[in-house]
């Protein structure tokens, strides 16, 4: 939970005084378990959910995720309909078969953030995923990134930021 | 009263690692952040 980008959105939303979670999947850091694939680990955001709903009281959730987080995280989306939307930065589609796609083409409002020099979650084959995806949705090209961001994590969590501010606004 | 938290939240026999920020202000809404695959990249 500590990696470039998790820490430039949580950091980016913890300054604008918004109530922010982040954690590690199961045998990541100090979580315990093992890996087990993406089923284990969709039930940690759902426990995550259930966290802010039940003990922090909250009403509204907006997941967002990175990478591979990206694709476990915004999969939840339908799980709650405290659960506003999403967004994915560097989805990895296709690392990450269709499952994810299915699972996380929600009719919520949605955001895809992608780097064009990005050939992990392949900056070539974007526009045919986005494609695929349900209204409402918007996506933002920040040129020059990669799938690391190195340098330039605070864009992806600029974007993240204003399209939140966009929900709230609406 | 702002504050931020290292907690653990319980899914079934697993616990999981969290930094938790509660606003101030706003405290109806909330973000929900995941790091990428781990062996892949750093978390």
């Amino acid at each position: 939970m500590n990696n470039n980008v998790v820490s430039a959105v949580f950091d980016l939303f913890v300054n604008n005084n918004i109530s922010c979670l982040r954690f590690n999947f199961r045998a990541v850091g100090r979580s315990t378990g093992s890996h087990s694939s993406g089923r284990g680990e969709l039930s940690d955001v759902k426990a995550c959910v259930d966290f802010l709903i039940n003990k922090k009281k909250i009403d509204q959730i907006f997941i967002c995720g990175y990478s591979y987080g990206a694709a476990i995280g915004c999969s939840m989306v339908e799980y709650s309909p405290k659960i506003i939307g999403y967004a994915a930065i560097s989805f990895p589609w296709d690392f990450m078969g269709k499952k994810y796609k299915k699972l996380s083409n929600s009719k919520k409002p949605k955001l895809f953030v992608q780097g064009d020099r990005d050939n992990v979650a392949n900056y070539g084959r974007f526009m045919d995923h986005y494609a695929s995806y349900n209204v409402p949705k918007e996506y933002r090209i920040v040129k020059g990134a990669d799938h690391f961001w190195w340098g330039l994590e605070s864009l992806a969590a600029e974007e993240v930021y204003r399209f939140y501010e966009s929900l709230m606004n609406t | 009263m702002v504050r931020k938290e290292n907690l653990f939240i319980e899914n079934n026999e697993i616990k999981l690692e969290a930094e938790y920020y509660e606003s101030s202000s706003k405290k109806d809404i909330a973000i929900i952040i995941c790091h990428p695959h781990p062996q892949f990249l750093g978390v």
